[in-house]
């Protein structure tokens, strides 16, 4: 079978990313629709087959996803490596991680070939990180969530966003700045800053 | 700790979401070398920008998550549903096939098709993100989107075989058989095109399904080529 053809005749930019990563950087859910759909069954595989349940299959696999994706964003994914063995790897680190706790000493391990390059893959600063953003963004409020959320993760323009909200452009441009600036505020504050006043 | 003007904080954000043109980029970059407190400032808002985009995520993988729960439900209703309903179901399918069965043409087509899986998305690397987003719903089985999307693309490249064979494929798996033909015959005449013999072996099968067994017969395949061999197969189950 053709593995690859160009989809016009139009030259081909080697320097441009595959479209796996292009889409999980822009955020796009069908890239990570995408991703579920053709990967998760190996690693629900895998965990039922070493004492887990569908739902310990799920959370894992959205774990080495999101692991993925923080990769993807901060530029240190290798673009050659499929993304297929890349989540199946984390997911299975992790999955043992869980065995191997107190609560799951009875589970039976079938495969246990953990390889020091995934610890490295995983165990950088990606787990503290993500778990610094997960505190950063449970201090947003509804109100600044909805707002924020279209405009990062979303993608959409203040137009856009203001016409769905039934509100001024301007109006939605204030709200993001001043719901930026409680997050900055925050934080600064969290580091040992003296904050004085917002904008 | 000092406010962030409302100027200072949107420069900050275009220059994090890289929409600041080459020439404010360099300049905004030059500044970073010199001013720590701004570095400070970039790095808090890269990184507060990413947890928002991180709450976005958890959210779509949460609703994919819902959908295969969802997906798991309808099966196992069916599955409570059939311990009581099995004789009637049984009869009433019977029933139903016999009147509504497919003719001989359609049992062929449906025992030959496979649907081409599409280009592997995942590891193709192009400049052409419209193509590969038009695959992404291909693959997701939107048909109809992905052939809106690559038609969009052959009014500008109307000579593509790549386009015109996955559209073939698209309107084929919509089953539109007819408008698959029209598609996938005008690729299945290129002999330089890599798709002509898979165009071959679907322009037939489509003629197959539409009852056109003269013009099915007359799909120019290569001798001996593998899917030559199995037109024939068909053709002898058809006869």
């Amino acid at each position: 079978m053709l593995r690859f053809a160009l989809p016009v005749q139009a030259k081909a930019d080697i320097t441009a990313p595959p479209a796996w990563v292009s889409g999980l950087q822009r955020n796009d859910p069908k890239t990570v629709r995408l991703l579920y759909k053709e990967h998760f069954t190996a690693v629900k595989h895998y965990v039922l087959k070493n004492s887990g349940t569908s739902s310990d299959a799920e959370d894992i696999f959205q774990e080495a996803l999101t692991v993925l994706w923080l990769k993807v964003k901060e530029g240190s994914v290798q673009e050659t490596s499929e993304p297929g063995a890349f989540l199946f790897r984390v997911a299975k680190y992790k999955w043992l991680d869980v065995v191997r706790s107190a609560a799951h000493k009875h589970m039976r391990v079938l495969h246990d070939d953990r390889q020091t390059d995934v610890r490295a893959e995983v165990q950088d600063d990606t787990e503290e990180k993500l778990a610094r953003l997960r505190e950063v963004y449970a201090k947003l409020d509804d109100k600044c969530r909805q707002v924020l959320d279209q405009f990062y993760f979303e993608r959409k323009d203040l137009a856009t966003i203001a016409a769905g909200m039934g509100v001024e452009e301007e109006s939605i441009r204030t709200i993001k700045y001043r719901c930026m600036m409680k997050l900055r505020a925050s934080r600064k504050t969290i580091a040992g800053d003296e904050y004085m006043d917002e904008a | 700790m000092s406010a962030l003007d409302k100027p200072t904080f949107e420069r900050i954000e275009a220059y994090v979401l890289g929409r600041l043109s080459a020439d404010e980029r360099i300049a905004f970059e030059q500044r970073l070398v010199t001013d720590a407190a701004l570095r400070a400032e970039v790095e808090l808002e890269r990184e507060n920008i990413m947890a928002i985009e991180l709450g976005g995520l958890q959210r779509v993988l949460e609703q994919v998550r819902g959908e295969q729960v969802i997906d798991q439900e309808r099966g196992g209703s069916w599955i409570s549903y059939l311990k009581y309903a099995a004789v009637v179901a049984v009869l009433f399918g019977a029933a139903l096939w016999f009147i509504a069965r497919p003719n001989a043409n359609e049992r062929v087509y449906a025992a030959h098709f496979v649907p081409d899986p599409g280009l592997p998305v995942a590891m193709s690397a192009s400049d052409d993100h419209a193509f590969h987003d038009a695959m992404v719903a291909y693959k997701l089985g939107d048909h109809d989107e992905a052939i809106t999307k690559w038609s969009a693309l052959l009014k500008e490249k109307p000579s593509s075989d790549t386009l015109r064979y996955y559209i073939g494929c698209a309107e084929l798996n919509a089953g539109r058989s007819d408008r698959a033909v029209a598609m996938l015959m005008s690729v299945a005449d290129r002999s330089g095109s890599a798709f002509a013999a898979k165009a071959r072996w679907y322009a037939f099968l489509a003629l197959v399904r539409n009852g056109d067994v003269a013009a099915a017969r007359a799909v120019p395949f290569a001798e001996d080529h593998p899917y030559a061999i199995k037109a024939k197969a068909v053709i002898a189950e058809l006869e």
